[in-house]
């Protein structure tokens, strides 16, 4: 077949959307179809951009390319998953989470302009009326199904994948650091990171690997850090190359990853391919659905004396943590996750 | 449901803020959780029993307070003091608009030319919305006042002006409805103008002289349209005149020059000036008085709430036979023919002395009216339907802003589009819906 992954590219942006989008991408050929991502730029602002940016998505046809038919369109992200196909199936990462979820949030911005309220009921509408266009509506976590359901009245099955290079994850024995791998960003939490590293009672050591969204931000994190005092006990890795990310999950004493509402979250499956036990908040969306307290991992208020108690247990009791890493793997395996099933579902 | 109401507030000198507010509260903070936004530093603190108050200024103001709201109502009408910073406001964030006043032309000139000095933008906006014509009779009535306020008013409202970012319209007479459904861009409803009235109230708490000199009566704010000189005229030549006494109540924006008038057509002794005057003086005043002249001409389009104040009291009124005046039952008021102002003012004042009777039924007639068609609990729920429809009517606008904003792009770059604006349509069809 052939196949157009829909999708959106914020550009210099680069995130678990984007390797999602490449890892069905390959999956799509290696299983011998004819795939390429169709990536949208797209700005969010002001927010009249946004539904500009819909009408684009809407006139455009790929129906067929040269005169050959586009067999199946497959789309992942708002508002690209609008395109309109006679042959779409929709695997949504999420919609746009500010006119949504995030509307209350104080990560929201939309709701700061002054045809806020106006902008979202016109994104709600869009996809109350479009999304069901598509033959089938899956979504990449249960939260993302959740979200889909309370907001816009439309059902869809969850649809779980493997992260990329599942099969090259290893474990090894702990050291002494903790290991936050994520862009750094405001959703992800660094800064509660941090402050509840300021609040431990070991000298816990926390090692952030990823790069900012923007450049300020990177510095505003370190200078937080130098501000509580934490220099000697953070390491800045930065951007790193694949096989260093491996070989710092398989050497690390847990995984923290307390995200705000993360839809996914590769992190979560990386750490338990790894056999490491997650850190993750009540709040945090989609690591909730892999990671169980006190089984693989720990479950705190997303607050920084919670967070740092949990660093503090992992830090002390090295064997239990030892064990629900490995708990973490079992679980794992027993999900099932594969591209073929992916495939299969998507293409059915 | 969560609504923001942007009002002048009582003791704001205004009858939006004393009459039309104050008469509709009590139902709408009962079905609303409603927040009133002003941007007055006094109101009337009482109102906090009702609803939650917020001082704004345009400039600052939390929009994610408004935004949490599920629908903002601002109301609009011609006095700029009273509603320019609510205008301000409603262009930047969409809600519905309460036009008080259809013809809003007095409105912009005062804020353009008056109170901003901005006679650049005036004259943009005259051109935006009336083109080479608009832009040519705003520079003559800039330059050599060869035509007048009342010609631009009439000829160029800029009503749309007042609307351009809304979702949806609520007038108070079948005129305005006529005008705003014309251009064919917002939603409208129509919906009588409300006061609140006791359920007994008969009227019978008048306390009428039956011997002359009888008390006619004139009231609120004395502009150019309520038509004074025309009154003045008509007392000076009639015989009768004796048998009359004219109180003026209201602020008259050339007292003096008003003064100097009254007193050379001799009428010093038959005609008081009163000035600003708290309701409940005015009240009383109602009370005792015989015949209300209520004119207006030319009119702004407005449904007028001193005639409801007039039939509160079961009082006779002269109104203007124009606008909303004009639709209003000639056995609740008698009607002033705008080309034969003096002798019909004449005529009814010669009938009055004839036999104050009929006069007297008017009033009542007046009143009865006023209970039936002017309900502010019918009022508020049109209002609160309306309300409950603010997400279509957003999605609508929606479509509307993306398919100008498409429009200008494909300007940019053809003049002959052919089919490609009606495929654009469609697009925004599915996005926004029907």
């Amino acid at each position: 077949m052939r196949i157009l992954i829909a999708t959106v590219q914020i550009p210099f942006i680069r995130g678990g959307a984007e390797i999602h989008a490449e890892g069905l991408r390959d999956a799509l050929c290696r299983a011998g179809h004819e795939a390429e991502i169709l990536a949208i730029p797209f700005k969010w602002y002001p927010p009249e951009k946004i539904l500009d940016h819909i009408l684009a998505c809407r006139l455009l046809d790929v129906s067929e390319v040269a005169g050959t038919r586009v067999d199946r369109v497959i789309g992942l992200r708002f508002p690209a998953y609008l395109i309109p196909h006679p042959n779409k199936v929709l695997w949504i990462l999420h919609q746009h989470r500010t006119a949504y979820e995030l509307w209350d949030h104080a990560l929201s911005d939309l709701v700061y302009y002054p045809n806020g309220s106006q902008v979202r009921d016109a994104i709600e509408e869009a996809d109350r009326k479009l999304i069901p266009e598509a033959r089938a509506v899956f979504t990449n976590s249960r939260n993302v199904a959740q979200r889909l359901r309370r907001f816009c009245d439309i059902e869809s099955t969850p649809l779980y994948h493997p992260p990329p290079n599942a099969e090259k994850f290893y474990s090894a024995s702990a050291e002494d650091y903790l290991f936050f791998p994520s862009r750094l960003c405001i959703p992800k939490r660094q800064e509660l990171a941090l402050e509840a590293l300021a609040a431990t009672r070991n000298p816990v050591r926390l090692s952030f690997a990823g790069t900012s969204d923007h450049p300020d931000y990177t510095a505003k994190l370190q200078s937080l850090a130098r501000k509580l005092k934490l220099q000697k006990r953070v390491e800045w890795l930065g951007g790193i190359s694949e096989e260093e990310k491996r070989s710092r999950y398989a050497s690390a004493l847990a995984v923290v990853y307390p995200p705000t509402d993360e839809d996914y979250g590769y992190v979560t499956l990386e750490a338990m391919l790894a056999s490491k036990p997650v850190i993750t908040c009540r709040d945090s969306g989609g690591p909730l659905e892999f990671v169980e307290d006190q089984a693989t991992g720990l479950i705190t208020d997303p607050t920084p004396d919670a967070l740092a108690a949990a660093f503090d247990f992992v830090w002390e009791n090295r064997d239990q943590a030892e064990g629900w890493g490995r708990a973490g793997r079992v679980r794992y395996e027993n999900l099932n996750l594969s591209w073929d099933y992916v495939i299969k579902k998507l293409l059915a | 449901m969560k609504i923001n109401w942007f009002c002048p507030l009582p003791p704001a000198r205004t009858s939006v803020a004393d009459d039309y507010l104050v008469g509709i509260l009590p139902s709408l903070s009962q079905h609303s959780e409603l927040t009133l936004w002003t941007d007055q530093n006094n109101w009337d603190r009482s109102l906090e029993k009702l609803a939650m108050v917020r001082r704004y200024e345009p400039e600052r103001i939390s929009w994610p307070e408004l935004n949490h709201a599920d629908v903002t109502f601002y109301n609009i009408g011609n006095n700029h003091l009273f509603h320019a910073s609510i205008w301000q406001v409603s262009r930047r964030h969409p809600g519905i608009v309460v036009l008080h006043d259809s013809r809003v032309y007095n409105f912009f000139d005062s804020l353009y030319r008056g109170q901003w000095r901005d006679l650049e933008g005036y004259l943009a906006e005259l051109k935006r919305y009336y083109g080479n014509e608009g832009l040519r009779a705003g520079t003559e009535f800039l330059s050599s006042g060869a035509v007048n306020i009342d010609f631009m008013t009439e000829h160029y409202p800029l009503t749309p002006l007042a609307l351009e970012n809304c979702l949806a319209v609520v007038v108070h007479t079948q005129e305005a409805f006529e005008q705003v459904e014309a251009m064919q861009y917002w939603p409208v409803v129509s919906a009588a103008l409300p006061r609140a009235l006791p359920p007994h109230r008969d009227g019978n708490d008048t306390v009428r002289s039956a011997i002359p000199p009888y008390r006619l009566i004139m009231f609120g704010y004395m502009g150019r349209n309520r038509r004074l000189d025309a009154v003045l005229e008509a007392l000076v030549t009639l015989p009768e005149r004796d048998s009359f006494q004219l109180d003026i109540f209201g602020e008259i924006p050339d007292e003096r020059s008003l003064r100097r008038r009254i007193g050379k057509l001799g009428l010093g002794g038959l005609v008081q000036l009163h000035g600003y005057t708290h309701e409940t003086e005015l009240n009383k005043v109602l009370q005792t008085s015989h015949l209300a002249i209520n004119l207006r001409y030319p009119t702004m389009g407005e449904a007028s709430g001193s005639q409801l104040r007039i039939w509160y009291h079961a009082l006779p009124s002269l109104v203007t036979d124009v606008g909303w005046y004009s639709s209003l039952s000639r056995d609740t008021v008698a009607h002033v023919r705008p080309e034969h102002e003096i002798a019909d003012i004449q005529s009814y004042l010669q009938a009055f002395l004839k036999d104050p009777e009929p006069f007297a039924k008017m009033g009542q007639r007046g009143l009865r009216t006023l209970r039936e068609q002017h309900d502010p609990d019918k009022y508020v729920q049109t209002i609160l339907n309306l309300a409950a429809n603010a997400r279509q009517f957003t999605v609508r606008k929606s479509a509307y802003d993306l398919a100008r904003r498409a429009g200008t792009i494909m300007g940019s770059w053809t003049s002959n589009a052919g089919k490609e604006p009606i495929r654009i349509a469609e697009k925004i069809h599915e996005i926004c819906g029907r």
